[in-house]
């Protein structure tokens, strides 16, 4: 790995954090439940440095923002653990088999969508057992994923645009 | 080789979104409308059946069994009948049978005001009651 | 330098692998761990004995559940058969058919309930009396006819459960008088819910409630570990939110209820209601409503009754003596309560709710 990868995840991770730190003071309809806002950097690390850098930077973000936050290996770690990896696989695998079919904000879309599912799916295993429950809520989250799932889209893709026209040739 | 140069190519998908994007947000919408349509045909909001006689409580069942039950009114006996979700008058000792030309109903209610006997269909009991296994009395 | 890249993600990929097993392992591993046998409450009515029943039952398995609460249903469905005052075919037509006549042997079911009711009847010194039946008769109260005072007075005289003479080896019942009528409506409710509890035990249910209309005998905790909670109806309710007058939390116990407001007509401002005095013929006005708490169903059925006639200052007192607790709602709105009740009874009505607020 070179000095300037690690550079650029520990620095996407840091940025990660950040957001991911904020976005767990929103409230939402399932508690530990995220929207993902934190996909934005996923999303940009994914198109700028490929599926590796994007992995790294959610296990980092995921793990050492619930230290941050104290919920390490709590029920919102493993929410936001299986959130974000299947998010983040969901749109690698995306990405290397088409990647010309979909702009950043597809790939926003798809993992957002694997976001809520695997937090939906979570959820439901760990802490409601209410098929009916998770079923109220699901068109809700879906809903709300992508209107997050686009906003994330736009705002990953101003991100991509300035990183790449600011770094030299 | 910096792997920013590699992706570097990539650089034009960014500048707009795909058709394949706007297909993605259209389906993921559609799928999450429907959704709503659908949790509200599924899971309708009312999920207890109350008979009154007369205003007073003479049976409360839920709704999603079916059975015939028979309604002491006030001048005869109204059958109540509950089946998929939906309850109806079939028979009542009233002249103008309104009652049983209401139908099925599943929210709501069905009233017969010559027999005193009012069919509601309802959420379960309000807070208080909520707690309570069985009423005596 | 490509290639050392792939070498480097592909081992990344492998560890990305291992570490969504390890998540799916831990998910599933919690998942096993909690949810073997999650008890639930199984809830089934039926209406039966003219009435509604529900039965609860709390198990791990719902086909136990179900299974159980069949066969406490089959138990009730037998008493009714056995025990209906107006079908030709039970055993207690049969009883007053020949009432005068002879002595009619009967199932060990007919029997018991027969010798719970008379010994009701001693007790409350026969405020409670099952040979009311010739009375009762003369009564309508859905179509509300009230019989002329010439009536009831020809009828008085075959009350009495005195003449009810009970033989334990054959089994028997025998009416002494031609045309006494047995009518077991104030403890056959109360008795299936007895018989009902017996048959989910025996099906290896730990925990349920049988409510045969008001009749309610609980038995077990629920699966969050309380016992069962009973609400007691406001007999004066004028509206839904104070339908209910008090609450009261038990386990291996049975309730009963027995009120002015339950089957009533009202002619000239008098209320009529079913509950007869057997020395008068004519509805008590001793109280608005009885419940009475114990052991057995079949004794607060009958003794709600009872004491519902015998009034509320004599009923408190046979209750103490028999160490039976209940709650009595006088003539005027009044509660009275036997000592023990007291902390076990929350009372939510209406005019306790804004003495605590004003």
């Amino acid at each position: 790995m070179q000095s300037q990868d690690k550079y650029r995840i520990a620095l996407f991770s840091a940025y990660a954090i950040a957001i991911h730190s904020f976005e767990n003071l929103l409230p939402t309809p399932i508690p530990w439940l995220r929207l993902g806002i934190a996909n934005i950097i996923t999303l940009a690390t994914l198109v700028l440095y490929g599926f590796r850098a994007a992995m790294m930077v959610t296990l980092i973000r995921v793990i050492l923002s619930s230290i941050f936050i104290g919920t390490f290996l709590g029920p919102g770690f493993i929410m936001s653990f299986c959130g974000g990896v299947s998010s983040t696989v969901a749109m690698g695998i995306t990405f290397s088999l088409f990647p010309r079919l979909f702009g950043p904000v597809g790939l926003s879309l798809i993992g957002a969508l694997f976001h809520n599912a695997a937090q939906l799916f979570i959820a439901y295993l760990l802490f409601v057992r209410q098929l009916e429950a998770i079923l109220i809520v699901t068109p809700l989250l879906i809903l709300l994923g992508t209107i997050t799932g686009v906003v994330n889209g736009f705002i990953g893709n101003i991100l991509i645009n300035n990183i790449t026209d600011k770094s030299p040739q | 080789m910096k792997s920013s140069e590699i992706r570097r190519d990539k650089k034009v998908l960014t500048e707009r979104m795909t058709l394949a994007d706007i297909l993605l947000l259209a389906a993921l919408v559609t799928i999450s409308i429907s959704g709503f349509v659908f949790i509200k045909e599924a899971f309708p909001q009312g999920t207890d059946v109350r008979i009154e006689v007369n205003g007073k409580l003479a049976y409360r069942l839920p709704l999603n069994t079916n059975t015939t039950i028979t309604v002491k009114g006030i001048i005869g006996n109204t059958m109540v009948e509950i089946k998929n979700k939906k309850v109806r008058i079939t028979e009542s000792p009233c002249l103008n049978k309104i009652c049983i030309h209401t139908g099925w109903i599943d929210r709501g209610a069905v009233v017969c005001i010559p027999n005193r006997v009012t069919v509601f269909v309802d959420r379960s009991e309000g807070k208080e009651n909520k707690a309570i296994d069985a009423i005596t009395g | 330098m490509i290639k050392k890249l792939k070498v480097q993600s592909s081992k990344l990929k492998i560890l990305c692998f291992i570490f969504l097993l390890f998540t799916v392992h831990c998910s599933l591993f919690t998942v096993s761990a909690c949810s073997p046998q999650k008890e639930k409450i199984y809830r089934k009515s039926k209406a039966l004995m003219d009435t509604l029943i529900t039965i609860s039952a709390v198990s791990g398995s719902g086909d136990k559940a179900e299974k159980a609460i069949d066969r406490a249903f089959s138990e009730i469905e037998k008493l009714d058969s056995l025990l209906n005052f107006f079908s030709d075919n039970s055993e207690l037509s049969e009883i007053n058919r020949n009432a005068g006549l002879k002595a009619v042997a009967v199932s060990p079911e007919t029997f018991e309930v027969i010798e719970k009711a008379i010994y009701a009847s001693g007790k409350t010194s026969g405020a409670f009396d099952i040979t009311i039946g010739s009375v009762t008769t003369l009564w309508d109260f859905h179509k509300r006819v009230k019989p002329e005072d010439k009536q009831i007075k020809e009828r008085l005289p075959l009350v009495n459960y005195k003449n009810v003479i009970l033989n334990k080896k054959s089994s028997s019942v025998y009416l002494k008088k031609r045309g006494m009528l047995i009518d077991l409506g104030g403890i056959a409710k109360g008795y299936a819910a007895d018989k009902a509890v017996e048959a989910l035990k025996r099906e290896g249910i730990k925990s349920g409630l049988v409510a045969v209309s008001g009749e309610i005998k609980a038995f077990g905790l629920k699966p969050d570990s309380k016992p069962w909670k009973i609400g007691i109806r406001n007999p004066r309710a004028k509206n839904k939110e104070d339908e209910i007058m008090a609450t009261i939390e038990m386990t291996g116990m049975a309730i009963s209820t027995s009120g002015d407001y339950e089957r009533y007509f009202i002619i000239e401002g008098k209320r009529y209601h079913h509950i007869l005095n057997p020395k008068t013929g004519y509805p008590s006005d001793g109280c608005r409503s009885v419940s009475i708490i114990a052991k057995d169903g079949s004794v607060t059925d009958s003794f709600s009754t009872g004491i519902f006639v015998l009034g509320a200052e004599k009923g408190i007192k046979l209750l103490e003596e028999m160490g039976i607790d209940g709650i009595i709602i006088g003539k005027n709105g009044k509660i009275h309560t036997t000592p023990n009740l007291r902390e076990k009874l929350e009372i939510i009505r209406d005019s306790q709710r804004q003495k605590s607020t004003d």
